[in-house]
C-alpha cells in the first residue's frame, strides 16, 4: 500500500548563511568565491530526489559533516533551500504552518528551557493549544515512558546531559506532533537510557507517526528504522 | 562629612524630600523607558534584518551622548515655541521625566538587545519547532532573557538618578518642585554649602552601590 507523501525534494541544495551577510543570501545564488561581499560556502547537503511519506521511519547515518543534520533542519523547516525545492504536502516546508503544527525537531545536544521540567515537557501542548488535561496527561506517559516519573519539580538546569536530553525527547512525545524529527537521539544516553528511548521511539513508530532520526548507533537504527540512508560528503550514498 | 551624616539622620525634612522626588522622578522616566525600549531591544536583538546594525550603531551613540545635549534636544521640543510646547512640561516635573526617559531609552535598548543576542541559538529554533507562535515565543524570550531585563531596569534607574544636564535644563531646579539630589548637589556646591551635598551624595553612593551588588548578584545567580 502507498502512504501518503509528507515531503517531496526535488534538486535540494541546502547551505548555510554566511554569517557575514544577509539572512536569506547564501553564497549559491549568484556569488563565486573571492568575488563579491560573502565568501561561497559549499553546500552541506544536496540530493536530485528525495521522498517521505506518512508512517515511515527513517534513519540517517554517515560520519560527521555528512550533513545530517542539515537535512534534518530543513525537513522541520528551520532551513531554506539554498536551490530545488522541499515541499511538504505541496507547499514550501519553511513557512508550512501546517508542518510547524505537525512537527518537533530534537537537537542533538537539546535546549532545556529555563524552569521546572514540568515546564519543559507541557511546553509544546501548551503551545500547540491541547487541553489543559490532555497536556498533562500526554507530560505524564512521556515523562513515565523514559523513566523520568518524580522528576517534573526538577529544575532543569540541574539536569544531566543524558537526563537532559531524555527531558528534552519527553517534551518532544508530549508535545502533540506526530512527525518527529531527531538529531542523535541516544547522543548522551547510557545504554539503560538508550534503552528506553528506542523503547519511546518503537512505541510511537508502531503507533503511525512518522520519524526521521540521525544516529551513529548502528543498533538504533536497524532495529528501528524502515528505511535507511546512508550519507557522506552531503549526499545520499546509498539507502 | 560629620554634619553630612547628622543632616540625614536627623531626617531633615528638605533634603529627604529631595531624596524621594528624585527617586520618584527615577522610578517613572524609568517605566516610560522601558514600554518603548523593551520592544524595541527585543527587535534588534532578534532575527537578523536589513539595517538593523546601523540602527544598533545609532542606539549605541545615543548612549554616549551628554546628557545637557540630550537636555537641549528635549528642550528644543518642550519649550513653549516647540512642537510639544503645548504640553506645559517646561520646568515642571513632567519635564524632568521625559528628559529622563529619553536619556534612558538607548540604555534599555542597548542592555535588552545585548542580553536577548547573548540566548542561545538553540533557545528560538526549540520554541518554535515546539510550535509556539509569535506571542508565546515574545513571552517566552523574555522570560529565557529576564536577568538582562533586571539588567536593564536596575542600569537604566542607576543612570537617571545620578544625571544631572537634563534635570537641570529641563526642570530648573525648582525648590520643592523639580529640584533633585544631583541639581541640588550642583548649586549647594556653587553656593560653597557642602553639608547637604554631601550628605545627598552620601545617598547617591548607597544607590549606585545598590546598584552595583544587584547587577553584581544577578550576574552571579545567572553563572
Amino acid at each position: 500500500m502507498k502512504t501518503e507523501s509528507l515531503w517531496s525534494c526535488r534538486d535540494l541544495e541546502l547551505r548555510y548563511p554566511s554569517r557575514s551577510g544577509s539572512r536569506g543570501r547564501a553564497a549559491g545564488q549568484g556569488l563565486v568565491a573571492g568575488i563579491g561581499r560573502q565568501p561561497c560556502i559549499p553546500a552541506a547537503f544536496f540530493a536530485e530526489a528525495l521522498d517521505i511519506g506518512r508512517g515511515e521511519c527513517l534513519a540517517l547515518v554517515g560520519p560527521n559533516g555528512s550533513g545530517k543534520t542539515t537535512l534534518l533542519k530543513a525537513l522541520n523547516g528551520l532551513l531554506a533551500p539554498s536551490s530545488g525545492s522541499m515541499l511538504f504536502r505541496g507547499e514550501p516546508a519553511t513557512g508550512s504552518t501546517e508542518l510547524r503544527r505537525r512537527s518537533v525537531y530534537l537537537h542533538q545536544s537539546p535546549y532545556i528551557l529555563a524552569g521546572s521540567v514540568s515546564y519543559n515537557v507541557l511546553y509544546g501542548a501548551r503551545a500547540r493549544g491541547l487541553e489543559a488535561g490532555e497536556g498533562h496527561a500526554r507530560a505524564r506517559a512521556a515523562l513515565a515512558l523514559l523513566g523520568l516519573e518524580g522528576f517534573g519539580h526538577r529544575h532543569s538546569r540541574a539536569l544531566s546531559g543524558g537526563e537532559a536530553q531524555r527531558v528534552a525527547l519527553a517534551r518532544a512525545l508530549a508535545s502533540g506532533a506526530d512527525i518527529l524529527i531527531l538529531d542523535e537521539p541516544t547522543a548522551s544516553a547510557d545504554s539503560a537510557s538508550a534503552d528506553l528511548v528506542l523503547a519511546a521511539l518503537r512505541a510511537r513508530r508502531d503507533a503511525g507517526d512518522t520519524i526521521v532520526f540521525s544516529t551513529h548507533d548502528p543498533g538504533l537504527a536497524e532495529s528501528l528504522a524502515m528505511r535507511l540512508f546512508r550519507l557522506r560528503d552531503g549526499r545520499i550514498e546509498g539507502e | 562629612m560629620k554634619e553630612a551624616f547628622l543632616l540625614l539622620a536627623s531626617g531633615d525634612a528638605e533634603t529627604w524630600a529631595t531624596v524621594l522626588r528624585s527617586l520618584r522622578f527615577s522610578f517613572f522616566s524609568t517605566l516610560f523607558a522601558l514600554i518603548p525600549g523593551i520592544p524595541a531591544g527585543v527587535a534588534l536583538g532578534g532575527r537578523d534584518f536589513r539595517g538593523r546594525r546601523s540602527l544598533i550603531a545609532v542606539v549605541n551613540a545615543l548612549m554616549a551622548l551628554p546628557t545637557v545635549v540630550i537636555g537641549l534636544f528635549i528642550y528644543t521640543l518642550i519649550s513653549r515655541s516647540g512642537p510639544l510646547g503645548f504640553m506645559s512640561l517646561m520646568y515642571e516635573p513632567g519635564g524632568v521625566v521625559f528628559g529622563q526617559a529619553f536619556l534612558a531609552f538607548p540604555i534599555v535598548v542597548s542592555t535588552t538587545q545585548v542580553g536577548l543576542s547573548k540566548l542561545d541559538p538553540r533557545f528560538r529554533e526549540t520554541i518554535l519547532t515546539l510550535g509556539a507562535g509569535p506571542w508565546r515565543r515574545l513571552v517566552s524570550t523574555l522570560f529565557e532573557a529576564r536577568a538582562a531585563l533586571v539588567a536593564a531596569v536596575v542600569a537604566t534607574f542607576g543612570r537617571v538618578t545620578g544625571e544631572v544636564g537634563v534635570s537641570m535644563m529641563l526642570g530648573g531646579n525648582i525648590r520643592g518642585t523639580t529640584r533633585t539630589m544631583t541639581t541640588t548637589i550642583a548649586l549647594d556646591y556653587n553656593k560653597g554649602e557642602f553639608d547637604r551635598a554631601v550628605s545627598l551624595g552620601l545617598v547617591l553612593l548607597v544607590i549606585a552601590l545598590v546598584v552595583n551588588l544587584a547587577l553584581h548578584a544577578l550576574a552571579s545567580h545567572e553563572d
